[in-house]
């Protein structure tokens, strides 16, 4: 164990509590997941209401469920299937993606859909 | 660079493990850490409904920050309200009665941009139409119960309109080339007075807040991990018809036919006069602008709203604004492309939409 | 290379160090197809085990060596599963190239510069971040991916403190067999 070893953890153990306290969503029940498409556009859909989504992406359609406050990917054009082996997103900060079709999902708290309203 | 000549120390075998366990505990208090918190607060100003929101700032500094905005609204009311008593008014008197009046630079500033404004929205923005305004009423925030102006009166005061062009700023003075000129800076205000209490957050080093009065809002910064998410009211309803995520510092404002607005005879008649026709403008529901600096976001959607869905897109160009949205009679939307990046249309079947360059 | 007797055959002498720099490439690759099935928070994102091969190396053979190994490991860990150039690819070619870019700058350090768990720990870092910046940029420009980053920079973290000390465990019986 050198000092250099020493240092590298000492900064391992400043930088972790920092990306917690920085970048840490609250656990919590889920009432609205966030999708966002591959020309980055991002939009929050309530999990209340049971639909199926349909995004268009570089490899074709990814298809989206909703039923019974949570969500997961029905179905996409990519080989490895990994969304959907994701399964169910129902708790807050979860997360799912599809990479080659350039979608994801993520799951909000009790966030609200917006935090002002424009009128 | 490494070589196998150097020595790998293995003579503390133990303290891995004992820096694994401390790693395992930072990890475990650092997950036990109260989040940020959101603050949000609301009051009267402005003759309306003010929603100040903050993010990542503790109580005390909260309450602080909710109570220098309110000052500084209610100092901008003051100034600039177009019926009681401020420093408007006082120039307005001065002009009606021909004469020249000193202002202090602030308020030659704001009069300058917004001329420059009105000149670059082809004068569909036009603070100097005060008179037209109060004919109508609208000047106040209390109309009192009475039927639209009468056609004569609203031609009489047509033949001469006055605009901002006609306000002359001489170093520190302010005359006026037509007595008909009132200053009513109706479109304008709320911006700036947004703008400006914006700037007082930041001086209390405040980077993430939401200045939100009657609807018509300034987002700066973040909701610490995810952007400020803004909800586009439907005109036609009380629900959300849309969604956009703010970036870094942007307003967003919108100019509606619903928000201020007299019924007489069946008839409704609301506050944004088409100089050219002296008449409400017809044809536009709403006008919604995201800009980064208020006022212009204010004078831009007023503009808008009354170039309607021929010369929004030539208005919007000379005003600089870029992302732009109109609703028309007909509840068809028109965008512009940068402006369709960023909206969410949550409504299921999506409305009609026309997306067009500037 | 010798000279042969028969023109038409070219004959290359390998040395032990080449057989054991190809037997620690196989079992990085063999770790890395692996490491493909682990479920992950973010698709294709991998703490990087393999990298436990990668550091070993780094230690006996010097970086040079490493980084042949490192990115061997990853075409051909790629070409057998069957992901070369798709996401998965992109994501561990960029963590590979940024632990070795960090590795190579650890080991300009003065003195006794870094150990095996410091160099481990470092490389887990930087190939998690690497990825992370890929899938950032790339993939998913996305506020709510950074809600990701504190749970998988604590699986890098962990991964490569594990990892130091398999590295300081098999670099020791690697330099038995040599010496």
């Amino acid at each position: 164990m050198t000092r250099a070893d020493l240092v590298v953890i000492g900064f391992t153990l400043a930088l972790l509590p920092f990306l917690y306290g920085t970048f840490w969503n609250r656990q919590g029940p889920a009432d609205a997941a966030l999708i966002i498409d591959e020309s980055g556009r991002e939009f929050s859909i309530p999990l209340d209401t049971d639909q199926q989504l349909h995004i268009d992406g570089p490899r074709g359609v990814s298809i989206l469920e909703v039923r019974d406050g949570q969500i997961r990917f029905l179905d996409s054009p990519c080989r490895g299937k990994q969304c959907i082996h994701a399964g169910w997103l129902k708790e807050s900060g979860e997360f799912a993606a599809c990479l080659p079709n350039r979608v994801s999902i993520a799951v909000n708290g009790s966030e609200p859909l917006y935090d002002s309203i424009n009128f | 660079m490494l070589t196998s000549s150097k020595e790998i120390d293995l003579r503390y075998p133990g303290l891995p493990g004992l820096l694994l366990i401390a790693l395992l505990a930072g990890l475990g208090l650092s997950c036990s850490e109260p989040p940020q918190q959101q603050h949000k607060t609301q009051f009267m100003a402005l003759g309306t409904l003010v929603t100040v929101s903050l993010w990542g700032v503790d109580d005390d500094d909260a309450a602080e920050a909710v109570m220098a905005v309110e000052d500084e609204l209610n100092r901008v009311q003051k100034t600039w309200h177009a019926w009681q008593p401020g420093t408007l008014t006082e120039i307005n008197a001065a002009l009606a009665a021909g004469e020249t009046i000193d202002a202090d630079p602030a308020t030659l500033a704001l009069l300058d941009k917004a001329r420059d404004l009105a000149h670059r929205s082809g004068q569909l923005f036009d603070p100097a139409i005060g008179k037209l305004i109060a004919l109508w009423g609208f000047q106040s925030d209390d109309r009192p119960d009475a039927p639209p102006p009468a056609k004569a009166d609203i031609e009489r005061l047509l033949a001469n309109l006055p605009d901002m062009n006609d306000l002359v700023i001489t170093g520190q003075t302010l005359s006026s080339t037509n007595r008909d000129l009132q200053l009513d800076l109706g479109g304008f205000a709320k911006g700036f007075a947004v703008d400006q209490a914006i700037e007082r957050l930041r001086d209390l080093d405040i980077d993430n807040a939401i200045v939100n009065a009657g609807g018509d809002l300034r987002a700066i910064g973040a909701h610490g991990g995810r952007p400020w998410r803004i909800g586009i009211r439907d005109p036609q309803s009380s629900g959300v018809i849309a969604t956009v995520d703010t970036k870094g510092d942007e307003s967003v404002f919108t100019s509606g036919n619903y928000e201020r607005f007299f019924t007489w005879d069946g008839v409704r008649y609301h506050h944004i006069i088409d100089p050219r026709t002296g008449y409400p403008a017809t044809g536009t529901v709403s006008a919604t602008v995201i800009h980064r600096d208020a006022s212009t976001a204010d004078a831009a959607a007023t503009a808008l709203l009354i170039a309607g869905k021929d010369k929004w897109r030539r208005v919007a160009r000379k005003m600089g604004v870029k992302q732009v949205m109109l609703i028309d009679s007909d509840m068809h939307v028109y965008m512009t492309p940068e402006m369709e990046k960023r909206v969410y249309f949550r409504t299921g079947t999506p409305p009609r939409v026309t997306v067009s360059e500037l | 290379m010798k000279p042969g007797t028969d023109r038409s055959v070219i004959t290359i002498e390998t040395t032990r160090q080449d057989h054991r720099i190809a037997w620690l490439t196989a079992l990085a690759i063999t770790i890395h197809i692996a490491e493909s099935v682990l479920p992950s928070p973010l698709p294709g994102v991998k703490p990087g085990l393999a990298n436990v091969v990668t550091i070993a190396v780094l230690m006996l053979y010097g970086w040079r060596t490493a980084m042949w190994v490192s990115l061997l490991r990853v075409l051909v860990g790629s070409i057998l599963i069957g992901t070369f150039l798709t996401p998965t690819f992109t994501l561990s070619l960029a963590g590979a190239v940024s632990s070795l870019l960090v590795l190579g700058l650890g080991g300009l350090l003065p003195g006794r510069g870094l150990g095996p768990v410091g160099y481990s720990l470092l490389a887990a870092l930087a190939h998690m971040a690497g990825q992370f910046m890929v899938a950032y940029w790339l993939f998913i420009p996305h506020q709510g991916l950074f809600g990701l980053l504190p749970v998988l920079m604590s699986m890098a973290a962990l991964f490569g403190l594990v990892s130091g000390l398999i590295v300081m465990a098999m670099v020791a019986k690697l330099k038995e067999r040599t010496s």
